[in-house]
């Protein structure tokens, strides 16, 4: 799931990037580059909930040794 | 967390662009039921050991010698010295490595490349590997180790130490998904073994745990200034260059998972009786069961000085009469020694 997420940002970027300079600078072109930012924020906290999920059950299996 | 959940939340792609698209939790995905792998290893039978001691040359004297030190020196450090008394030419082998002489990986090949019985072969495969790991050269010991674990084991009651010393070799390399299970499995099946080598076992699981869990967090983390490059509109190279590493990155934990799921379920496979446990390398301080574990120079130290005539010397034996799988592994192994030391 987060591969394709992430796969889904790379691609949303790259045709962003190539896009006519004009294009980006307008206010259309910030929101777009601000939509980019937000999608790969939900990828960065979704990794960040399952490494924190997996430390804690590592945590778990030990204390329960 | 199922490891096939946590690897389809890594990578399911089509319950993914759901949640993408729609901000909707993906759907749940079936857990596989782990399959438990028999212990392959079995209490160690000392009747049969001394039958196959005296059938390599064991007299009377030296079995009288081997039971009064097992209460001495344990049961495996006895078991070793009683082969190393049957064998001249393996306790010659051992005193080279003890000695850190670099001829020590070509003594104890000749003697196994010559032994047809199954005990000394493991006492061998066990010193050479040995040798492999106090060069830091793991790759050997693993190979070495696997033919241990593959025709070896069940003889010796070097077995517990051969898995420790695998699974360590494992992690050196280091081949952490593969190490954990297999420290996991030496703590499981030989409860008995040494307690420095229990204790650290549980600290290699603890600590190649965090290491995995830490990728995941290093991710999170180069997502974060990516999210604010994002914001900056920076989308040019280098930005998608990170981007791209993010996907390499994911697909590697993806395919650490589905190997760890393989594992911990199916059949051996890939190197060695997977499923078995397997040897052991950095061992804690103090007395290994077996051989001289005290500081001394490296091997690479000694490779380096000698001089170049003794080293050739070494390099042309070993183009002479070995099998030519131990013929590869000892020119690599020597090259890499040679390399520690610009040799």
């Amino acid at each position: 799931m987060l591969r394709f997420l992430q796969d889904r940002v790379n691609k949303a970027t790259k045709e962003f990037d190539g896009k006519a300079a004009e294009q980006k600078v307008a206010d259309a072109g910030k929101v777009e580059s601000d939509k980019l930012s937000g999608k790969q924020a939900r990828v960065r906290d979704l990794m960040r909930k399952l490494a924190v999920k997996m430390g804690k059950e590592n945590d778990a299996t030990e204390g329960g040794k | 967390m199922s490891m096939s959940l946590l690897r389809a939340l890594l990578g399911g792609a089509v319950i993914a662009a759901l949640g993408f698209a729609q901000g909707e939790a993906p759907a749940p995905v079936a857990a596989q039921e782990p399959v438990v792998v028999k212990n392959p290893f079995q209490p160690f039978d000392r009747a049969r050991f001394e039958v196959a001691a005296k059938q390599l040359g064991a007299n009377e004297a030296q079995l009288q010698t081997f039971a009064t030190q097992i209460a001495e020196l344990g049961l495996t450090r006895a078991a070793d010295n009683l082969l190393r008394a049957a064998v001249p030419a393996f306790d010659a082998a051992v005193k080279r490595h003890e000695a850190s002489d670099p001829a020590a990986a070509l003594e104890l090949t000749k003697v196994l490349a010559a032994a047809t019985d199954p005990l000394l072969q493991a006492h061998v495969r066990y010193h050479l590997a040995r040798v492999f790991i106090d060069s830091d050269d793991p790759e050997r010991a693993i190979q070495i180790l696997n033919e241990y674990l593959k025709d070896n084991i069940n003889r010796s009651p070097l077995d517990a130490e051969a898995a420790f010393f695998y699974a360590q070799s494992l992690a050196e390399v280091p081949r952490v998904d593969d190490a954990i299970p297999r420290f996991r499995a030496f703590l499981q099946w030989f409860p008995e073994a040494s307690e420095r080598f229990r204790s650290a076992a549980h600290q290699q699981v603890r600590e190649l745990e965090r290491q995995r869990e830490s990728k995941l967090h290093h991710l999170a983390d180069g997502m974060k200034k990516t999210t604010r490059d994002l914001k900056k509109q920076k989308t040019d190279k280098p930005v998608q260059l990170d981007q791209e590493k993010y996907i390499e990155e994911l697909d590697e934990l993806i395919e650490m998972y589905e190997e760890m799921e393989k594992k911990s379920g199916g059949p051996p496979n890939g190197n060695g009786p997977s499923s078995n446990p397997a040897t052991q390398s950095a061992l804690p301080d103090g007395d290994g069961s077996v051989g001289d574990l005290q500081k001394r120079p490296t091997l690479a130290d000694r490779w380096g000085d000698m001089k170049d005539r003794d080293r050739e010397k070494i390099e042309a034996a070993v183009q002479k009469g070995l099998p030519p799988q131990y013929q590869k592994m000892l020119e690599e192994y020597y090259k890499k020694l040679g390399k520690a030391q610009g040799k």
